[in-house]
């Protein structure tokens, strides 16, 4: 008898990780394909259709690139503590933080100049982001409380929050009951780019360009991957961990919360309850596939904004859009299992000798 | 405030509790195997739709329970797979079995949206006991599911402390090489418990759909499954005290709806949010008592192991 067991590469293959999302994009498209076949759809052409909503022309393509803004950013703001090895699982609540911050300040400047507006309304984002990170900065930087709980959980008070506020103290009198703020005021909305991309494109871009360089050019982002790897190693050479992890967990709060403010000027009229439509849990996805590089989750946002603009394309022909839902979670479980292969080599070992020993290993 | 609302609260508290204490036992089961699963709001929803549908098929909703308990368990068996076989973070894997379990039910459920149930598992008739006043209605006046979550309750408790298996599914979860030369499957331990996690998360799942609504709507978990793991946590990793939690926050979940009938001027809103502040704030206390004293969480909680790389 012989067991197969996983041994660990000297180096993961070369290539492997984009190998690997590939692998995870067929292994989705094909459970993809054999649900829509179950459904009674035509898998092709509704792949096709949704291929030439997303990116099948400049329209389609706008589309697609303001969908992957606050993808990435999300993605960027896991990535960001993910390099340090914090899990900030909170980029959703943070973004519903963000967008009530840019909210509040296009509430108190609705008379202000569009410039300033729109600056104080992304500040706003920022600040909103990283005052819903602070609780679990703080005290996981003084007293060691795991950030992945204290985060996840204040995604739910800030939705309780933002659904408070619309229900009450921030309903737009004129809406009938209705749980939303009065339309934002004309200037408060990002300039357009070309066919509906607005300029939070150029935002995300260079705040994932900033933090590309920076974390692999500079000491900053030397001693945030030092102090991720051995929180030894950064004492010796100086390191100071609990400044790193506060700085950090905020500032990946301030990149979440700002996603929600340029979600809310860039794509939305006004403050509702689905204003961030789920974008913090997927940016998780999307750093994790990205392995936790900023160039990486510019990419994969991109590919999860054109599946998620697919997604709402298909509607009209009958097919629900929780497939892209689908297809998202089975790229990441695809990428996944094949990931393992490029870190790990499968081995054949004798049953019943330890692997860890002397054992005859037969490969 | 009048006594029949009052007992109508109590009621929804037991209700409402026993919804919760489900899925939290089933996380309780897989953390303490070392298994962090953010997954139950996936499982959940795969366990509501799955039993609604057998049971809309069937007319018979036992077979709904043990179908949504199957997918459930299903579900679950994914983030182990992942997890535990492959070695996948625990987080991204859960999170993404959250957004799995949510697409892939509203997919399958979509023809079923809004129909009537095809059975219901009714409050069970204890005959005299449910005439007792107070106590008649609030403990004899229930569904089966209230009945089945203090079972896997007492279950849980004595398999986890006083059995040999509950004792190796604990050593996995504390130190699994220490399991591992116990001459125990820390692989299979670790699979088993993520199951039966899932499994129970299925259970509560289909509680919604064959009792509390009862009927299918896409989103109809509303977050329930992170109160589930929010419970764990306030429970500090015992299925007594998660028991005690339970009934505090289904009592918050049944005061919600009821606030205004009780001419309490607070926003149900903000009432929701309590759960997770409370939440967040024993995370915090057991951090600053855990100076001092040993912290309750499994110590092996999220951690991957493999026999090859000890």
């Amino acid at each position: 008898m012989r067991r197969p067991v996983l041994v660990r590469r000297d180096r993961p293959v070369r290539g492997g990780q984009p190998l690997a999302f590939a692998v995870g994009l067929v292994v989705a498209l094909l459970v993809g394909a054999v649900l829509l076949m179950a459904a009674g759809h035509e898998p092709m052409s509704v792949y096709q259709r949704m291929f030439e909503k997303s990116l099948g022309d400049s329209n389609a393509w706008s589309l697609t690139l303001n969908r992957a803004v606050p993808l990435g950013l999300a993605g960027l703001a896991v990535a960001v503590a993910g390099s340090m090895g914090l899990w900030n699982i909170g980029a959703e609540g943070q973004i519903l933080a963000g967008a009530m911050g840019a909210a509040w300040v296009a509430r108190i400047g609705g008379t202000w100049p569009g410039p300033m507006l729109l600056t104080g309304m992304l500040v706003g984002a920022i600040v909103g982001g990283a005052l819903l990170a602070l609780v679990p900065a703080v005290a996981r930087a003084r007293i060691g409380v795991n950030e992945i709980i204290t985060t996840l959980m204040l995604n739910e008070i800030a939705l309780r929050l933002l659904q408070w506020l619309i229900h009450g103290p921030w309903k737009d009198p004129a809406s009938f009951n209705f749980p939303l703020t009065p339309m934002l005021p004309d200037q408060a909305h990002l300039p357009m780019l070309f066919g509906r991309a607005h300029y939070g494109v150029l935002i995300a871009g260079a705040v994932i360009l900033v933090f590309g360089v920076a974390a692999s050019r500079t000491a900053w982002g030397y001693e945030l991957r030092i102090a991720g790897s051995s929180a030894d190693t950064a004492r010796y050479a100086g390191i100071s961990l609990k400044r790193k992890i506060l700085t950090v967990l905020l500032l990946s709060g301030g990149v979440a919360g700002l996603a929600g403010g340029v979600e809310l000027s860039g794509t939305a009229d006004r403050l509702t309850e689905g204003i961030s439509n789920g974008f913090g849990y997927a940016g998780i996805i999307v750093a994790a596939l990205a392995l936790l590089r900023p160039s990486g989750v510019a990419v994969v946002a991109l590919l999860f904004g054109a599946v998620q603009v697919g997604g709402q394309s298909i509607q009209i022909i009958g097919v629900p859009a929780s497939v892209s839902t689908i297809l998202q979670a089975f790229i990441l479980f695809g990428a996944i299992g094949a990931g393992v292969f490029v870190r790990y080599s499968v081995r054949l070992i004798q049953m019943g000798v330890d692997a860890s020993g002397e054992g005859e290993e037969a490969t | 405030m009048t006594e029949a609302s009052m007992i109508g609260l109590l009621v929804a508290t037991v209700s409402f509790g026993a919804l919760l204490y489900l899925a939290a036992l089933g996380e309780l089961i897989s953390e303490k195997a070392g298994v962090l699963n953010l997954g139950v709001e996936g499982m959940m929803a795969m366990g509501a739709v799955s039993a609604f549908m057998a049971a809309h098929q069937t007319g018979n909703p036992w077979i709904g329970l043990a179908v949504g308990v199957l997918a459930g368990a299903l579900t679950g068996f994914l983030h182990g797979w992942f997890t535990v076989v492959l070695g996948a973070e625990q987080v991204v894997s859960g999170l993404s079995l959250t957004i799995l379990g949510l697409g892939f039910a509203a997919y399958m459920g979509k023809n079923v949206v809004g129909r009537p149930p095809g059975g219901v598992l009714a409050p069970v008739d204890w005959g005299p006991l449910t005439d007792i006043p107070w106590a008649g209605p609030v403990l004899f006046g229930q569904a089966p599911f209230v009945y089945l979550a203090v079972l896997a309750g007492l279950a849980t408790w004595f398999v986890l402390s006083r059995t040999r298996i509950g004792l190796a599914l604990r050593a996995a979860g504390e130190s699994a090489p220490t399991a591992d030369a116990a001459g125990h499957s820390v692989v299979g331990l670790r699979l088993g418990a993520v199951v039966v996690g899932g499994g129970l998360a299925g259970a509560s799942g289909a509680y919604l759909t064959l009792t509390l609504t009862p009927q299918w709507a896409e989103g109809i978990t509303a977050g329930r499954g992170w109160i589930a793991v929010a419970l764990v946590i306030f429970g500090a990793w015992r299925p007594g005290r998660a028991a005690v939690g339970a009934l505090l926050f289904g009592g918050l979940l049944a005061l919600k709806t009821r606030l205004q009938t009780f001419g309490v001027d607070f926003s149900p809103i903000l009432l929701s949010m309590l759960p997770y502040v409370f939440t967040i704030t024993v995370l915090i206390a057991i951090s600053v008592r855990s100076r001092n004293r040993p912290s309750p969480a499994p110590a092996a909680l999220g951690t991957t192991y493999r026999r090859e790389e000890r």
